[in-house]
């Protein structure tokens, strides 16, 4: 997607990281949105880079303010305006990372969705604290290596799944619930100018890769994204008014996770000696039960059915 | 850090490594944090640390949730404690109002930055009055600490729980950006033999076989709230009168006094050697507790007709402080400050100190 410098809503210039997906998403989702629309962030990679004093990327209006409350002043702008009678005309656009979004910001989040507040909230998912040093968060994925979840001789690195904020989101009945990957960005620009058809609360999560906090090649970002899909470790689909829509599966058929997992250096320890290949294995179970959950039981891959198998056994020698 | 063997042994860690590991062998077990820059290194040690020594660590969901954690542990007996810096300490104020009133002692380590709003991530010294007076809402202060070397903030972070707990009060340690990243040698003291949660008589350890114990900070009754914080008010001003601490150079028979804590603190000393240079009778009187404040040395020195000049990076936060230690003899106060990130330099110390001079 080319777009004209005068016509960009996100200008060129901003200081992301080479093969951020947070910019290149950032940058489709503002493009759908156009310039007749305000935006909240969060504190997080895309404020500071999009905003370095004192120049600004943004062509349309834009507000900081604190870290938990993108949704928040959201929601305050959207009052705002509606009390002008410019609601729905203007697009009302709350912004924020995995931490700033599913940890500090959920709260504020719950209520702008609970109250039917008429906005559109995107999460920039890259799965831990990028701007303070790669610290986990509750949207970082089983064993990955951060500075706060350390791998080691003793820890595999995060020991908790995912948070599955889509569904918490989902769970508040609002009209739009979606998630999203920088990987099929050519989808992301349409997708955008459909859900801002919808009118009431709208939540979209989009997963970015951060080649630094993954310790990736900053040139595979948008490859190893669609890997994050087609492994079934990161289901996209969309959730409209109620009904669920998964994206259509790989073209190529479900990948084992090892591809997925092996570029990352954030996965790096589970290709060593030791007990790694149980929690590859586990890994594997993950991404089987999302391949069950949204595209049937027929679906799920022998390897990854075999995975579960042998994780069902390990657990029955335990028990 | 890897642990050193022995008491002699000689480690280079940064200022925040230090606040923890010093922690760390004071006996802590719980850390609460949350990320926020200058101040991650502090929980990223603390990931792999706690884990080594049987302890507990969480990176909560947010800075009031890091808060309300050491508020459970501290409760249940435990030696808890978090950190930040200055946006993220704003967020816990709740939660150590609660902590004062319900006179639970914790760890709080501040290393501050530039403000306000999200500031910067630069030094920064614009905290001392929310650190100084309580922050949050009511009556109440914290026993603010305040080091200037990497030595310093692990002494003060292994002296903290033991001086929180014979108090009852949360403890701050005030640092800022250049003291928490920069890096020093440091002999640290031997690990404490603590279990991980004590039985104090007020700790929440389960009541069986004895009567339930209760921590609050809330009094219905008529009357009631007053009276607590009439006692409250009686330990806060045994406090006062108990544990001022500060160091002095130089300062006997100086014309010029420099107060200054932390980072300025290392600064105005090198000034001071400057204008000693020059002849001008310069010394630093440098408060290691900024709450209770040590009048004392500065009602001295005012009393033999000494000048003040503070140095502080904030437009003027400490003065008010070096002001009110002078009452009753007033002497002129300057100010020599930078603040928004801008550290203050030797030569513009010294040249504060020509013109307090004249």
């Amino acid at each position: 997607m080319e777009f004209k410098y005068d016509e960009r809503v996100l200008k060129p210039g901003y200081t992301s990281c080479l093969g951020c997906g947070e910019a290149l998403a950032m940058r489709l989702v503002a493009q759908a949105c156009g310039p007749n629309s305000i935006f909240t962030n969060c504190t997080g990679c895309s404020e500071i880079f999009t905003s370095r004093y004192p120049a600004s990327s943004w062509a349309a209006p834009w507000i900081h303010s604190l870290f938990e409350n993108s949704a928040a002043v959201a929601s305050g702008v959207y009052y705002a305006l509606k009390h002008k009678g410019r609601m729905p005309q203007v697009n009302v656009i709350g912004t924020g990372g995995d931490g700033g979004t599913a940890d500090i910001g959920l709260q504020c989040l719950s209520g702008a969705m609970e109250r039917g507040d008429d906005i559109l909230y995107v999460c920039w998912d890259n799965e831990a604290y990028m701007n303070t040093g790669v610290q986990r968060s509750g949207l970082t994925p089983l064993d990955a290596d951060t500075t706060t979840s350390p791998a080691g001789k003793a820890s595999y690195g995060n020991d908790r799944p995912k948070k599955d904020l889509p569904m918490i989101m989902a769970a508040h009945g609002i009209p739009y619930v979606g998630v999203a990957s920088m990987g099929y960005y050519r989808e992301l620009a349409p997708m955008v100018k459909r859900i801002l058809q919808i009118r009431g609360p709208k939540f979209l999560q989009v997963h970015v890769v951060c080649p630094l906090g993954w310790k990736s090649d900053p040139a595979k970002s948008a490859e190893l994204a669609r890997l994050a899909f087609e492994t079934g470790l990161y289901p996209l689909y969309e959730i409209i008014r109620g009904e669920t829509k998964p994206h259509r599966p790989p073209k190529d058929g479900w990948r084992p996770v090892e591809e997925y997992l092996k570029p990352q250096g954030r996965f790096r320890h589970l290709f060593r000696a030791g007990n790694a290949a149980e929690r590859i294995t586990r890994i594997q179970a993950l991404a089987a039960a999302n391949i069950r959950k949204f595209y049937g039981p027929d679906a799920v891959p022998q390897f990854a059915k075999d995975a579960e198998a042998k994780l069902a056994e390990a657990a029955k020698a335990t028990a | 850090m890897a642990a050193p063997a022995s008491a002699e042994e000689k480690v280079l860690v940064t200022g925040n490594v230090a606040a923890a590991e010093g922690a760390v062998r004071a006996g802590c077990r719980f850390y609460f944090g949350y990320p926020i820059t200058p101040q991650n290194d502090l929980p990223e040690y603390m990931s792999s640390r706690m884990p080594e020594v049987g302890g507990t660590f969480i990176q909560a969901e947010s800075e009031l949730a890091a808060i309300s954690l050491v508020h459970g542990a501290a409760a249940a007996g435990g030696r808890a404690m978090t950190s930040s810096s200055s946006p993220g300490i704003s967020l816990k104020q709740e939660g150590l109002s609660y902590l004062a009133g319900s006179e639970l002692p914790a760890l709080i380590v501040n290393v501050q930055r530039g403000g306000p709003g999200l500031g910067d991530v630069r030094c920064g010294q614009a905290d001392y009055f929310q650190a100084t007076r309580g922050g949050g809402h009511g009556d109440y202060r914290l026993l603010v600490l305040a080091p200037h070397t990497v030595q310093e903030t692990f002494d003060l972070a292994y002296e903290a729980f033991d001086l929180a707990e014979a108090r009852r009060c949360p403890v701050m340690i005030l640092t800022d950006q250049q003291l928490g990243q920069m890096m020093e040698p440091l002999v640290p003291a031997p690990m404490k033999d603590l279990p991980a949660v004590q039985d104090h008589p007020w700790a929440l350890t389960g009541a069986e076989g004895r009567p339930r114990r209760i921590v609050k900070s809330f009094y219905w009754r008529p009357g009631e709230l007053e009276e607590f914080n009439r006692r409250l008010r009686e330990k806060y001003m045994r406090m006062e009168k108990e544990l001022p601490r500060w160091e002095e150079d130089r300062a006997a028979d100086a014309d010029v006094v420099l107060v200054a804590y932390g980072t300025s603190a290392r600064i105005a000393r090198e000034a001071v050697d400057v204008a000693r240079g020059e002849g001008i009778r310069a010394g630093l009187v440098r408060p290691i507790t900024l709450w209770p404040f040590p009048a004392a040395p500065l009602a001295a020195a005012a009393r033999r007709g000494a000048r003040f000049l503070v140095v502080e990076m904030s437009w003027g936060q400490m003065i008010d402080d070096v002001k009110l230690s002078l009452y009753g003899t007033p002497r002129p106060v300057d100010l020599c400050w930078r603040a928004g990130g801008g550290v203050p330099t030797v030569a513009e110390v010294a040249e504060c100190i020509r013109k307090a001079r004249r």
